[in-house]
């Protein structure tokens, strides 16, 4: 359960795509945000977060991905998540985060949602 | 098959020391054969409680205690701190509309715990703060 965590991220048009491996904590989180914040004044104003090998998530790395989410929606840009672990999809049912965002099936249909 | 297991461990405050309480909890229900969204859900909770208990820890006893007792029907999570407390009634419900425009996006954990969990008792005081969780399993 202890994997280090890894992030891959892929530029797709005006789309930031996160791929994410491991336990979403501060660290994570913070790393997250990063990416974000570096591309504050770029043209990349949606994210798809595919969360598969992410099992683990505590309310601190969620903080973080709110971070990213009000960045975004600032730009008036769209937050997609993929492949989200049923108690992960829980949490943020609980705490409302699908207000700001949505699930798609796969990359293909977050981008369709996109284009 | 025993259907009964008791799991104490004292937990330093190191990086990610949280997984260690979370895979002993994964083993033993996937031992008793428990769904996994149960198991998920009770390591959300399980989570918040011990990143609470850490916060509040206080700097001379960074350590927290934490117990499980499991059953295929039930799990009691007992996860204590001898830290400096905190006034549960300061402790406001978050909305994500407004902290999304705040600074401080975070405290959740209670509100988490609470959503999670079948039962949850709080008990803190100037000497630490004990956590009292059931979550039913079927």
């Amino acid at each position: 359960m202890n994997e280090e965590f890894t992030l891959q991220s892929e530029k797709v048009g005006d789309s930031l795509v996160i791929k994410t491996g491991g336990y979403i904590n501060n660290v994570a989180g913070e790393k997250i945000s990063q990416i974000f914040s570096d591309n504050s004044n770029s043209d990349i104003k949606n994210a798809i977060f595919d969360l598969k090998k992410s099992k683990v998530i505590n309310s601190i790395g969620i903080s973080y991905l709110l971070e990213v989410i009000e960045l975004l929606s600032e730009k008036n840009g769209k937050i997609i998540f993929l492949n989200l672990d049923p108690s992960i999809e829980k949490t943020f049912k609980i705490m409302g985060l699908f207000q700001f965002s949505q699930t798609a099936d796969s990359l293909e249909s977050a981008l369709k949602v996109l284009s | 098959m025993n259907s009964n297991f008791n799991l104490k461990i004292t937990l330093p405050d190191i990086p990610d020391i949280e997984l260690v309480a979370l895979e002993g909890l994964e083993s033993m229900g996937k031992y008793l054969g428990i769904a996994e969204d149960k198991i998920g859900e009770a390591k959300i909770v399980v989570n918040e409680a011990i990143i609470n208990g850490f916060e509040h820890s206080g700097m001379d006893n960074p350590y927290v205690n934490i117990e499980f007792i499991i059953t295929k029907e039930q799990l009691t999570i007992l996860v204590t701190d001898y830290g400096k407390g905190f006034n549960l009634d300061e402790v406001k419900e978050p909305e994500i509309a407004k902290k999304m425009k705040s600074i401080n996006k975070r405290g959740w954990g209670i509100k988490l715990m609470k959503s999670l969990s079948d039962d949850l008792k709080i008990e803190s005081g100037p000497t630490g703060t004990k956590i009292s969780i059931i979550k039913k399993l079927i």
